[in-house]
């Protein structure tokens, strides 16, 4: 039967790819160059910029310009060997994963109880957690850098943790109460009734479900903690807690000689982590629609 | 939803559910309580201390910085007469003018209508390059960027340009805004694109078919058909990008540092320099409260208009 219908299909597909392509003559080919022409020149325009790093970070003569590298490795051989930017990155480790775990576990909390939970002033609270994620850092920074000075809060990482997952939280409260939605209450009814506790039911039936969201969620916040300049700029005052996004700015705008190899191969250090997660979080980033989730 | 209006149920209607109002009370308030503190501490409070460390004169050093005063509305009245804040006010609109609603919109929307293309090999390489400047972090954006823009003739800007018979420049100090605004054209392309891929999902290929047949050209049926069925997605697009660009702060400051002689000091900046180079936390605060209450205008627009279901 199939074999059948599928020889059926294929001269009716062949014979319609044929006509196509006889349409294809004239304007049409000369219009999809020029859309082939504009798409490369937008996606040149967008990664030109990367070129630079990437050659000057293995390359020996390095310096500020593009130029054909003369290939070594050893920028980023005195990358892991150098105690100065093992530091950075082990200080930018500590402020994203402990951000991004403290913000998932009462975001995700939190999201579940907005989401199963009716009491008065819900609604009210769900605007406010949006309007809030309009606020910038910028507007707040200097009341909190007071405020934190007074908690002596300030030059520590825990402090900067704790800030980070509180500009985080908004948009991962919204992400897990629509994730959390889209669990029918019923599947965990159902479970309760075969004997298993509340806590339980969450953990087997509705973790599962949610458990792709949680996943981009999680990256967004890892994503937003670890890129950010402005708040440890202004809160950490000493070297040994620099994260790396304010150890490239001290090497890049220092007084002394810069180092353009070990600059330029720090910061491919630094966008990779960024990088890997968007590719594999990709599908997601395209089909979702994500109204306004990714950023802020 | 039987809802006591004044108690606390959980979600499904089955009586067994409602737990006593208290026991329930006391679990959302465990649940819901660490985020709620939070965000009250790091986020609703600093704001409110914005408001009021505005109408004060407070300063890090110096004598007012022991026993600040308050001042009512003298730190507005001084922004809104001074030269400095108010052109920084004016380089953030043709910021957000030129490279946001202009510039990121125009090429992203070039960018989704190419890529909409059935036709088009490659979309997943074109795709990703456009979504690299918006996925790195703000510091390598604007690493990467000082070295297209250095001003000897062998920057890669300057290389180009020299293609079409054009001198060196030194674009950080001689078009500093300009460069900005390019530089974040560049990262916000592929925002924009995204946002409208998913918007021109919803518009049915017969419809764009039956006006081809029609005889209408390209630009006609992206005027006449396509627009008016997206424009929704487009006009929150555009309150949403305009919010986020008036806090953009580290893609310039690592760049310019506001510089050359204030070129590129946009309000962010503005604030940064009179709170912590300055030390004039007063002044900066009624700044940051003139930004708060411009950007709370366009979410509350944002969140009227986008109707937003809780």
């Amino acid at each position: 039967m199939t074999t059948v219908t599928k020889t059926d299909v294929k001269p009716s597909r062949a014979s319609e790819t044929a006509t196509v392509r006889r349409k294809l003559r004239g304007t049409t080919v000369v219009s999809r160059a020029l859309q082939y022409v504009l798409i490369t020149a937008l996606a040149v325009f967008c990664i030109i910029p990367f070129g630079w790093l990437i050659a000057t970070s293995v390359d020996s003569q390095a310096g500020n310009i593009l130029q054909w590298p003369t290939f070594t490795v050893d920028h980023y051989v005195k990358l892991v060997t150098e105690a100065g930017t093992l530091r950075l990155l082990r200080n930018s480790l500590i402020i994203a994963i402990g951000a991004t775990v403290l913000t998932m576990l009462l975001g995700f909390i939190g999201g579940y109880a907005l989401s199963r939970f009716r009491f008065r002033g819900r609604r009210f609270f769900m605007f406010f957690v949006l309007l809030i994620r309009v606020v910038p850092p910028t507007a707040t920074i200097v009341p909190l850098y007071l405020m934190m000075t007074k908690m002596h809060l300030n030059n520590s990482l825990l402090g900067l943790i704790l800030v980070e997952a509180a500009a985080l939280l908004p948009l991962t409260l919204w992400q897990m109460k629509s994730a959390v939605d889209n669990v029918p209450l019923e599947i965990e009814e159902a479970a309760w009734v075969d004997g298993s506790s509340r806590v339980a039911a969450v953990i087997r039936i509705v973790f599962p479900v949610v458990g792709p969201t949680f996943g981009a969620a999680a990256m967004f916040a890892f994503v937003g903690a670890w890129g950010d300049f402005l708040t440890p700029l202004v809160l950490l005052q000493s070297q040994d807690l620099y994260p790396l996004s304010i150890g490239l700015f001290r090497a890049f705008s220092g007084f002394n000689q810069v180092d353009w190899g070990l600059l330029t191969a720090t910061a491919i250090i630094y966008m990779l982590p960024p990088t890997i997660l968007y590719m594999l979080v990709r599908k997601y980033l395209f089909k979702a629609g994500l109204s306004g989730a990714i950023k802020g | 939803m039987s809802t006591n209006s004044a108690g606390i149920t959980l979600a499904g209607r089955l009586p067994r559910h409602k737990l006593k109002n208290r026991r329930n009370a006391r679990l959302l308030l465990l649940m819901l309580g660490p985020s709620a503190l939070l965000i009250g501490v790091f986020v609703v409070a600093p704001v409110i201390y914005a408001f009021y460390l505005s109408l004060t004169n407070t300063t890090l050093l110096g004598f007012e910085a022991r026993n600040p005063k308050f001042i009512g509305l003298d730190n507005f009245k001084y922004l809104l007469g001074n030269g400095d804040f108010l052109s920084s006010l004016g380089k953030t609109g043709i910021f957000i003018a030129l490279s946001a609603i202009i510039g990121q919109t125009a090429l992203g929307m070039i960018s989704a209508l190419l890529l909409k293309n059935k036709w088009m090999r490659a979309k997943g390489i074109f795709g990703a390059a456009i979504v690299m400047p918006m996925v790195v972090p703000e510091v390598v954006a604007s690493l990467a960027w000082a070295s297209m823009l250095y001003s000897g003739p062998e920057g890669t800007v300057n290389m180009i340009t020299h293609l079409f018979g054009m001198g060196a420049v030194a674009w950080l100090q001689q078009y500093a805004l300009i460069s900005i605004i390019v530089i974040n054209i560049w990262r916000g392309i592929a925002f924009a694109m995204i946002m409208f891929q998913a918007a021109l999902e919803d518009v049915p290929d017969e419809l764009i078919e039956a006006a081809r047949i029609d005889g209408a050209s390209a630009l006609q049926i992206f005027r006449v058909v396509t627009l008016p069925l997206i424009r929704g997605p487009v006009f929150l697009y555009l309150l949403l990008t305009a919010i986020t660009t008036a806090g953009i702060f580290g893609l310039v400051y690592f760049l310019t540092q506001g510089g050359p002689g204030g070129d590129t000091q946009l309000v962010a900046l503005f604030i940064f320099d009179r709170a912590f180079q300055f030390s004039q936390i007063g002044l900066g605060s009624a700044a940051s409260v003139i930004m708060l209450v411009i950007v709370l205008i366009l979410g509350l627009t944002y969140v009227r208009v986008a109707k937003v279901e809780v």
